[in-house]
């Protein structure tokens, strides 16, 4: 049987079966195997900022009987306590954030404090000693001690030894705004600052195998009691998880679209190597071969190929993942874990079911070829492709819903696909009947031939154009998405995005201020006033009085940042009303200007009149405008602007926010010296943690786009080369008749850049179809739409084709024109 | 018409070389009528092939029309075939994705010559294949295919006209109908006709004959120059 094979294989027929198939493995088990990986190593670096893998917080201490259960689980734990503090030097004193931390905090990620002011410093991996404190620059500056100088928390004297710049978990600490301490937890009963009553958060840290962590949180889940919660990544990077889920998405996207390009490449390869082998199964039936012995004996083949392919595919596979990681090694800090079997052994499951659906249905066919066949030549394989496209899709259905677990986004790719195919088809044959009507008509003979060609095979090219347009399809759809993805991404991190907010800054402090950012050329977003105030009551309606209004979720039920402005803030945008320096009369009441989400919320419109209550004042207002902003500008913005006229009255403070690169964070030493009541919020510390995961996402999604790319060639091919099989004979006849070198690549370019042009239409369409419905149902995002996909791809598909023709065309037309002679 | 001077093919094999045909010379005159007789093998498809130059030998020269094959490139070849030679083979080749008529048009339109379309209208009307000029080939039968592949040989009225066992697929009555249009066709037009063929029948109808053996030719001598 090894002979028969190796027969099979010298004639070429399973070899690009083969390549087919490793491509399919390949894919399947480097992009699994990478995202794997990916997944594995972003798991970590996210826990990082929970300093754990899991937290659970408290308003009071757990029993200790709970830790020791937890490391009995084989689970490592730190415990932090957070609660806000008075800490005194020699003359001043400052409230400050401060956090007891154990021996073993953090557990995930390092703190960075350094040992001087404003510097980055190396990473340390666990907090003070005992004895020791760590407080930010700030808290220092106005304290006014340096490194080595001794202060004292509640009844406890410690002392200072390092700057703290960065705790991994700082952004989901309690107040991340004001000044910072670490302290070590061991101190904390002697400085009896907790005390019955006080507001302190106890958060308990566990990081460990997820097994282990499973069983433990199982056991613990009847014992918590009301206000002590498990957090995790989603519940604490709200933006962070999203674009993680995204990306995990995206990747699951193209593996799934790899493999269906795959899967199409083997079909057209199966489809060959079925029609090649005709006269062979005719002739073994004429000599008495049952069909069952035919069909074993070409299982026998495929099971062959299929084992050299995923030995090949495989170490292809294996090949693919460490080229991505090698490409990401600046950005992927932390070392991928080892890889598991399982992408290898999904590849080569998902690869014998490709076979099976794809390549099975010719392989049928082929067993039910006559043995009249011998005597008359004029059976084909053509046909049978919607039993084909049938068992193709079923069997890629199946092993997308494997790999997703998702089936709505099956049923959306899936949905896509078909549209696809129908549509390519039907536009194919639309077009090739509407050409060939015409082609009686075209001057040359070349371009008669090539369409006389395309349509004489039409059937089998509406498929192979389908298949090509799929593979288009797949990347124009991927591209767009990442565009989009990006888009999402970088609008909530631009590299200017102010990452210092000011506030509680005095009215007189207001000029001195604006003068002190000027001469330093230090760009701000604009002072704007802040009076808090509360809605009470919409249309003499008091709040809570008005039926299916939940303030809970409106956000209303809390104190609001009022502010006043004489223009329209540069980034905010008016869509409803009008602005008051615009309006034609003096306007009888207050105007007011409100967040346009909030007033759809809240059911205002222009003309409602409020009601708010500011510092036990009434103030009473119109809409007189609706406005729509930017919440990730990271500029002051406000529900509710107001005339100065209508708020001067009212006591308030200004804000205002600002970017500062590393180098000019000492100004914010003597800022803060001149302007002491100022409070100094930094988020810069976040924005980079997020713009780093950013950053890597994109990179490893280019990346994958770039696997797809190498797919989509191969595919496209795999067609080129499955032709030019079979215009070997029609080249040779027409050598003979006369027809020179240039004539026959007339006669493939344009038939090969005419189905370019086709795939490539159909497959913008396409796209378009699909990112509607990922957009609206998988993403559920805003709908974009890009049409112009559609006459670019088109042309790309031309070209590509025409190019893939260019590049082999020497080896089409080596056929000698003797064949003929043979009897061939 | 058609000289050839020591021509020789080799091919690679797997004990080293095949020499198929050793040292053939032959000269056929214009409008003469030649067959290549011999058992399977003994490499007059070779010599066919080497004639109308589709492939090029390993030693010697072919001179169609006084022009030296050997000094040509492909494409050359390919346009001196265009304007004088035509060709029948055994298994018809009509190409599957033209029309009958569209492929007895496709001599004419790589020849260049005008009103293809018409002539090649007219030449089917003449072999009674009017009413199947818009078929495609597997519509019809293998006579029909044969007349239609006939009509494309003849379609750019070629100097030359080399057939390859045109009758071997063929019944006995239908082998015997197309052998008399080749011949008529043949004296009509004044054609150099060249054929290889297994068939004394057919080979009885030729001026001259060769016999090829083992990689030799010698001509017959006839008992009646027809």
């Amino acid at each position: 049987m090894l002979k028969q094979w190796l027969r099979a294989w010298r004639g070429g027929e399973l070899g690009l079966l083969c390549i087919a198939l490793s491509l399919a493995v390949a894919s399947v088990s480097g992009i699994a195997g990478f995202s794997e990986r990916l997944q594995a190593t972003m798991a970590t670096q996210s826990r990082t900022f929970l300093a754990a893998d899991h937290v659970l917080t408290s308003p009071r201490p757990i029993e200790p009987q709970w830790l020791d259960n937890a490391r009995s689980e084989g689970l490592r734990t730190a415990q932090l306590v957070a609660f806000r503090t008075m800490v005194y030097a020699s003359e001043e004193m400052l409230l400050v954030s401060m956090r007891a931390a154990s021996a073993s905090y953090p557990l995930r990620g390092e703190l960075r404090a350094p040992k001087q002011m404003f510097a980055d410093g190396e990473g340390v991996e666990h907090g003070p000693l005992a004895g020791e404190v760590w407080l930010d620059s700030r808290a220092m500056a106005t304290l006014g001690i340096t490194l080595g100088q001794t202060v004292e928390v509640g009844e406890k004297a410690l002392v200072a030894t390092r700057v703290l710049v960065d705790e991994p978990d700082r952004s989901s600490a309690l107040n991340i705004y004001g000044p910072r301490g670490l302290m070590n937890l061991e101190d904390l009963g002697a400085t009896e600052v907790v005390q019955p009553g006080s507001v302190v958060d106890y958060r308990y840290l566990f990081a460990g195998d997820d097994a282990a962590f499973v069983a433990y949180r199982q056991t613990l889940s009847a014992s918590l009691l009301p206000g002590q919660k498990w957090l995790n990544i989603e519940d604490n990077q709200p933006a962070l998880a999203s674009a993680l889920a995204r990306a995990e998405e995206y990747l699951l996207l193209a593996a799934s679209l790899t493999l269906a390009l795959a899967g199409a490449a083997i079909a057209l390869a199966a489809q060959r190597y079925g029609q090649r082998n005709i006269d062979a199964v005719a002739l073994m039936k004429t000599l008495g071969a049952s069909r069952r012995y035919i069909l074993l004996h070409y299982l026998r083949q495929l099971l062959l190929v299929l084992l050299l392919a995923s030995v090949l595919g495989g170490l292809v596979g294996v090949a693919v993942q460490y080229l991505l990681f090698a490409s990401l090694s600046d950005l992927v800090s932390a070392t991928p874990p080892a890889g598991s079997l399982r992408p290898l052994w999904m590849a080569i499951v998902s690869a014998a079911l490709c076979l099976l659906c794809f390549a099975m249905p010719p392989i049928v066919r082929l067993s039910r070829v006559s043995p009249v066949h011998v005597l008359r030549r004029d059976e084909s394989l053509e046909g049978g492709v919607r039993l084909a496209t049938a068992a193709g899709a079923a069997g890629l259905g199946l092993l997308m819903y494997w790999y997703s677990g998702d089936l709505s986004l099956v049923i959306a790719l899936m949905l896509g696909c078909s549209v696809l195919l129908v549509a390519a088809a039907g536009v194919v044959l639309m077009a090739l009947t509407g050409i060939r009507r015409l082609s009686g008509r075209l001057p040359g003979s070349a371009q008669r031939l090539a369409v006389s060609s395309i349509y004489r095979r039409r059937y089998a090219n509406a498929f192979q154009t389908a298949s090509i347009a799929l593979a288009l399809m797949v990347l124009v759809s991927l591209l767009l998405l990442r565009e989009l993805l990006l888009k999402d991404w970088q609008q909530q991190v631009a590299e200017d995005t102010p990452n210092y907010f000011l506030i509680n800054i005095a009215g007189r402090d207001v000029e001195p201020l604006e003068a002190f950012l000027a001469d330093r050329r230090i760009h701000h977003a604009g002072l704007y006033p802040m009076v808090r105030g509360r809605l009470v009551e919409i249309d003499n309606m008091p709040l809570q009085n008005i039926e299916g209004l939940e303030t809970r979720n409106t956000g209303v039920d809390r104190e609001l940042n009022l502010s006043w402005s004489e223009v329209l803030p540069e980034d905010n945008q008016l869509i409803a009303g009008q602005w008051w320096s615009q309006a034609a009369e003096p306007l009888q009441t207050n105007p007011v200007s409100v967040e346009q989400e909030l007033a759809q919320r809240l059911n205002i419109t222009v003309g409602t009149a409020l009601r708010f209550n500011v510092g036990g004042r009434d103030l009473t207002a119109t809409v007189a405008s609706l406005r729509q902003l930017d919440w990730a500008s990271m500029r002051p913005n406000f529900y509710f602007l107001f005339p100065e006229d209508a708020l001067r009255s009212y006591a308030g403070s200004y804000i205002t926010s600002f970017y500062l690169d590393d180098s000019q964070r000492p100004l914010l030493v003597d800022l803060l010296g001149r302007y002491p009541t100022v409070s100094l919020i930094e988020i810069g510390a976040v924005l980079k943690q997020v713009q780093g995961v950013v950053a890597q996402l994109s990179r490893a999604l280019a990346v994958v786009l770039l696997l797809v790319l190498v797919s989509a060639l191969l595919i496209s091919a795999a067609n080129v080369m499955l032709s030019f099989q079979t215009r070997k004979q029609e080249n040779a006849l027409l050598r003979t008749l006369g027809a020179r070198n240039r004539f026959l690549f007339a006669v493939v370019i344009g038939e090969f850049a005419l189905l370019g042009a086709l795939a490539g239409a159909v497959a913008g369409l396409g796209a378009n179809f699909c990112l509607f419905f990922i957009q609206r149902w998988v993403m559920q995002s805003e709908v974009l739409l890009y049409w112009a996909a559609i006459p670019l791809a088109s042309v790309a598909g031309a070209g590509i084709l025409a190019l893939l023709v260019l590049a082999s065309s020497r080896k089409m037309l080596r056929s000698s024109a003797t064949v003929l002679l043979r009897g061939a | 018409m058609i000289k050839v001077e020591k021509l020789s093919k080799t091919v690679p094999s797997g004990d080293g070389e095949l020499r198929i045909l050793k040292g053939i010379d032959l000269e056929i005159k214009a409008g003469q009528s030649a067959a290549i007789v011999g058992p399977s093998g003994s490499g007059k498809s070779t010599l066919l092939g080497l004639l109308a130059g589709l492939d090029s030998p390993s030693e010697g020269d072919v001179l169609l029309q006084g022009q030296s094959l050997a000094s040509m490139s492909e494409d050359q070849r390919a346009a001196l075939r265009a304007r004088s030679v035509g060709f029948v083979f055994q298994s018809f080749q009509l190409l599957p994705s033209l029309t009958a008529l569209e492929n007895v048009m496709l001599p004419l339109e790589l020849a260049g010559m005008e009103a293809p379309r018409q002539r090649a209208s007219t030449l089917l009307e003449e072999l009674e294949l009017g009413h199947r000029q818009h078929h495609y080939p597997r519509l019809l039968s293998g006579g029909e295919q044969q007349r239609v592949a006939i009509a494309r040989a003849f379609a750019s009225e070629p100097a030359i006209l080399f057939a390859d066992e045109p009758t071997g697929n063929l019944d006995a009555k239908t082998g015997a109908h197309i052998t008399e249009l080749l011949f008529s066709l043949n004296r009509d037009k004044g054609t150099t006709l060249v054929l290889v063929t297994h068939e004394q029948g057919l080979a009885d109808h030729c001026q001259r004959v060769f016999e090829m053996y083992d990689g030799e030719l010698s001509e017959l001598q006839r008992q009646c120059p027809c």
